[in-house]
């Protein structure tokens, strides 16, 4: 008997609800269909050998495979390198230039950020192709540029040495608008009264760049690190256009790879489907990071606007 | 001692300004070259500005390949998907700021949760679903994966929340329907993060790329980004061509970010300082 009402009270509460419901349910319908069952059947695929004609099941084959594969290692390696490389270059340079401009005037700092941001804005497909014709040995600037200087042209693409360090030059270069913009943001939203008072205590910009903005963009700097890390895992033009993953799987990454097998081999949608599931792991473990830092700052959230509300910041006074 | 400091400023700010301009000027390149006679580009010495300003890359490029067909695909991509996620993600992202219901913070959780995982990583099942259900080569295939993504709902949420709760119980009070609460009163107040939700949509319509190269089969289909890179891969046709292509897809890219560079850089904010 209790539990008939508890049911009813269950499914008047779900009725009395449904607007919410309601205003949710478009977005879920394509979030379910299209995103996580994706990714479910994404595991599921990743256990089977797939053919045109037939699926077999194959337990943890594909992944025991693609851990003896030695492309695969090397796909690994380049991608840690490539993360690593462009992530620390990001924050470095991001947080000097952005030091150096967010407190100048609006019109300079607009400029600089635009400067830095239409790279990111006209695609990394563009920037590739423009790289490409850069670096062309015949017909490229940068060749031309070192033979006026007397240095013999370089073959920039087919040097197994160099492909990664231009992949990740032209990676990072293609991004570090998106960089500069989030710390740019991050500064203006230090309110001023903390410079003002390092200036009367005599403290030199070093000083307050180290103990004021360094330890205030912390937050920003954790999501430029994971924002980062997933733009760089999930790229893929950038190596297509300049090295097809070449000289001999020199320059391949995890993403490559999955392309490559999927889409360019036959009969590898399986193992392709596990690089997947590994890149979604990767992925997820870095989206709970930040998921946690989410419920940390609700937390924080009311403190932070009553202190806003009393010390106006630089983005206000501007 | 202050002299000192005030030289070493003006260094680094030249040394600053010196890159941002450094930086730009592989766009530069890209664009002066398209108006160079094709000849012209593989010249060296280089002309660093076009002697003679022509347009026959564009003539080239529009009246032999399908460039004008990809450029309407793009447009329809990138405008179709901007209009359904803002649609899909204002309704979904108000549910969850100002509606009270069961399984809300758990279901905002799972949408938090899975923000940052790129569809790149499930592109070999979701090419299977749309192969199955035979829509490969239709913009609803390249369509509808984008509006899946809950960065939208994410992005909106938090300005929905900065809207105080007394509107729209004042709008009950007159006995409006939620729908019409929604749309006459809240709505034009999130309208700064709708303007820029819909700019940043747009521009990641108009520059998504693998997921488009996967489901287009025909050249017909192609947007713009997938046709740029099949004239890379085509060893035949010369530099000028490529190039050219490439600076039709920058060139709106270049003119919506200085139009709007200020939703730009509110809505980049907005996805980050408040998640």
């Amino acid at each position: 008997m209790s539990k008939y009402n508890e049911e009813s009270s269950f499914l008047s509460r779900l009725y009395k609800e449904r607007t919410g419901y309601l205003f949710i349910l478009p977005q879920f319908i394509l979030f379910f269909g299209l995103m996580i069952y994706p990714i479910i059947s994404g595991f599921h695929m990743s256990l089977y050998k797939i053919t045109l004609k037939k699926e077999t099941f194959i337990g943890i084959d594909n992944y025991v495979r693609l851990f003896q594969d030695e492309s695969f290692i090397k796909a690994i390696m380049n991608t840690i390198l490539f993360v690593v490389t462009v992530d620390t270059l990001s924050i470095v340079f991001g947080i000097i230039v952005s030091a150096a401009i967010f407190n100048k005037s609006n019109k300079y700092v607009s400029f600089i950020r635009g400067c830095f941001y239409i790279p990111v804005a006209v695609s990394m497909v563009v920037m590739t192709v423009t790289w490409t014709f850069l670096f062309s040995p015949s017909q490229g600037l940068i060749n031309f540029i070192i033979g006026s200087f007397g240095g013999d042209p370089v073959n920039f693409l087919g040097d197994e040495n160099l492909v990664m360090p231009i992949i990740i030059f032209v990676t990072f270069v293609s991004n570090i608008g998106q960089v500069i913009v989030l710390y740019v943001a991050a500064m203006l939203g230090i309110p001023n009264e903390l410079f003002e008072s390092a200036e009367l205590d005599g403290a030199s910009k070093i000083k307050q760049f180290t103990h004021i903005i360094i330890p205030l963009i912390k937050q920003t700097s954790m999501f430029v690190f994971i924002n980062q890390t997933i733009s760089v895992v999930k790229i893929f033009v950038v190596i297509q256009l300049l090295t097809n993953g070449g000289p001999n799987h020199e320059s391949v990454t995890l993403m490559y790879y999955l392309y490559e097998k999927a889409f360019r081999m036959n009969n590898q949608m399986g193992e392709a489907a596990a690089i997947g599931v590994i890149m979604f792991l990767v992925c997820l473990g870095i989206s709970l990071v930040q998921l946690l830092m989410f419920r940390e700052k609700s937390n924080k959230k009311i403190l932070n606007i009553t202190s806003t509300k009393r010390i106006p910041s630089r983005e206000e006074k501007v | 001692m202050k002299t000192q400091s005030s030289v070493s400023e003006k260094i680094l700010q030249a040394v600053i300004v010196f890159l941002a301009v450094l930086n730009l000027f592989p766009i530069y390149w890209l664009i002066s070259n398209t108006f160079k006679y094709s000849s012209e580009i593989t010249k060296m010495p280089p002309d660093w500005f076009p002697k003679r300003f022509v347009i026959d890359s564009y003539i080239d490029i529009f009246t032999s390949t399908n460039a004008a067909r990809w450029l309407l695909n793009s447009l329809i991509v990138a405008g179709v998907s901007t209009a359904l996620i803002v649609l899909v993600s204002t309704m979904a992202s108000y549910a969850f700021s100002k509606l009270k219901f069961r399984g809300r913070n758990f279901l905002f959780a799972i949408f938090i949760g899975t923000l940052m995982i790129p569809k790149e990583s499930y592109i070999v099942p979701l090419f299977g679903f749309m192969r199955d259900l035979h829509l490969t080569n239709t913009y609803s295939s390249m369509i509808l994966p984008m509006v899946a993504l809950p960065f939208g709902t994410f992005l909106l949420k938090s300005f929905f929340d900065s809207i105080p709760d007394e509107i729209r119980e004042s709008g009950k009070m007159d006995g409006a329907s939620e729908w019409t609460i929604f749309y006459t009163l809240i709505v034009p107040m999130a309208a700064a993060g709708i303007a820029a939700l819909f700019i940043l949509e747009f521009v990641k319509g108009w520059n998504d790329y693998l997921w488009q190269l996967v489901m287009s089969k025909t050249d017909e289909m192609k947007t713009l980004m997938v046709g740029i890179t099949s004239l890379m891969e085509d060893n035949r046709p010369d530099m000028a061509r490529k190039l050219t292509g490439a600076s039709i897809s920058a060139i709106p890219m270049i003119i919506v970010f200085l139009s709007f560079q200020k939703y730009f850089t509110k809505g980049i904010a907005a996805g980050a300082v408040k998640g």
